[in-house]
């Protein structure tokens, strides 16, 4: 049962990927009256697992690591942006701070889970 | 590569010092809306505004802002006719600062806003941090 | 992480079941006092099963909720029955594994 060793590393994956986000987040937010300047979005966090696989897929197959799983911010706006002032500045403050609520909130579901999955294991390991 | 989480810190406290420079412009401009000059013919105060910058921090690989420079507008000054004044020139006219009291009190609550939020950024990094942190501590 | 219980389990579970020993946990075992014969070894077993499901259940779960696909209350709910059923299990093989080693202390 090695699903629980995918468990953490889940987890650890999906944390790198959301702090990642979070600075992604705290640029638009700090820049929003920097002229010109485009709000940035990170790739999908399923995008980010299907890129690493396919370079774990390229290197060795069946050899387990983490091929250190590369996020960055890039320019994707899926929808349209709320709202784009005259100087070319797409950030919108309520936008952001929606998109910070969620990360905060998936992240602390990922650290709970590991917490309860970590005290599981332990105990279960105890004479 | 640096830690994602404390450079959103390093980025929100940019935002926040370049908000509540932009804060301290625009209470000056307030205060000084009806500042003429002393002599006959004098120029007034002039209306500042602060200019910012996007510049990526290689050090964190992040993009922080920057206050470019505080500069003068370069709009008009207001004219009043007010012979006494002794600021009025040879035909009575004196000139006023070029603030606009409407649009400098909508800036102070940008300003605010975007302090707020700024804030709300750097509280959210700093619980994440510590959420991770705490995943150590025993018990639940 | 199930391994070490199940297998701890199946084990006692195999060894009661063909020992000859097992005949006096027959009938000590509290099944036998309300009259329906269960054989101790295979209720182990029953056990050992029940908890590996709801293991992989919790696990699938944990699994499904990051990568956002299973809402914070059903990960929630399903880690808590995992946990339960997890401490209820090691419990009972703490129990089992002392009942035994009393059991090959007694004279023969």
């Amino acid at each position: 049962m090695t699903t629980a060793i995918h468990l953490f590393d889940a987890v650890s994956r999906n944390n790198r990927w959301l702090s990642v986000r979070q600075s992604t987040i705290a640029s638009n937010i700090a820049n929003a009256n920097t002229p010109g300047y485009r709000a940035l979005d990170v790739e999908p966090f399923e995008k980010v697992l299907e890129a690493t696989r396919l370079t774990l897929q390229a290197t060795q197959p069946g050899h387990m690591t983490d091929g250190a799983t590369k996020v960055t911010a890039v320019d994707v706006r899926k929808s349209e942006p709320w709202e784009t002032t005259h100087s070319g500045n797409s950030v919108s403050l309520e936008q952001e701070l929606i998109n910070a609520g969620e990360v905060n909130r998936a992240y602390r579901l990922n650290t709970g889970i590991a917490k309860a999955f970590h005290r599981m294991l332990l105990a279960s390991a105890k004479a | 590569m640096h830690d994602p989480l404390s450079s959103a810190l390093r980025i929100g406290a940019s935002g926040l010092e370049a908000q509540s420079k932009r804060l301290r412009v625009v209470t000056e401009n307030l205060a000084n809306a009806q500042s003429t000059g002393k002599t006959p013919g004098a120029d007034p105060y002039t209306r500042k505004v602060v200019t910012f910058e996007n510049e990526l921090d290689e050090t964190i690989g992040a993009n922080v802002v920057k206050v470019g420079g505080i500069e003068r507008h370069r709009s008009p000054y207001r004219v009043e006719h007010n012979p006494g004044h002794p600021a009025a020139d040879q035909n009575g006219f004196v000139k006023l600062p070029n603030v606009d009291i409407v649009s400098e009190v909508a800036d102070m609550h940008e300003a605010n806003r975007a302090y707020e939020a700024n804030l709300q950024a750097i509280k959210q990094a700093r619980e994440m941090i510590a959420m991770t942190i705490d995943m150590l501590r025993t018990g639940s | 992480m199930i391994d070490p219980i199940s297998a701890s389990f199946r084990s006692i579970a195999v060894g009661s079941g063909s020992d000859a020993g097992v005949a006096p946990l027959r009938a000590a075992s509290p099944a036998a006092s309300t009259g329906t014969p269960v054989d101790f070894g295979s209720f182990l077993a029953q056990m050992a099963a029940d908890t590996a499901q709801t293991l992989k259940a919790g696990e699938a779960t944990a699994l499904a909720g990051i990568n956002g696909q299973a809402s914070a209350q059903q990960v929630v709910q399903a880690v808590m029955t995992t946990e339960q059923s997890l401490q209820s299990a090691i419990a009972i093989r703490d129990k089992v594994v002392s009942a035994f080693l009393e059991l090959s202390r007694m004279s023969i």
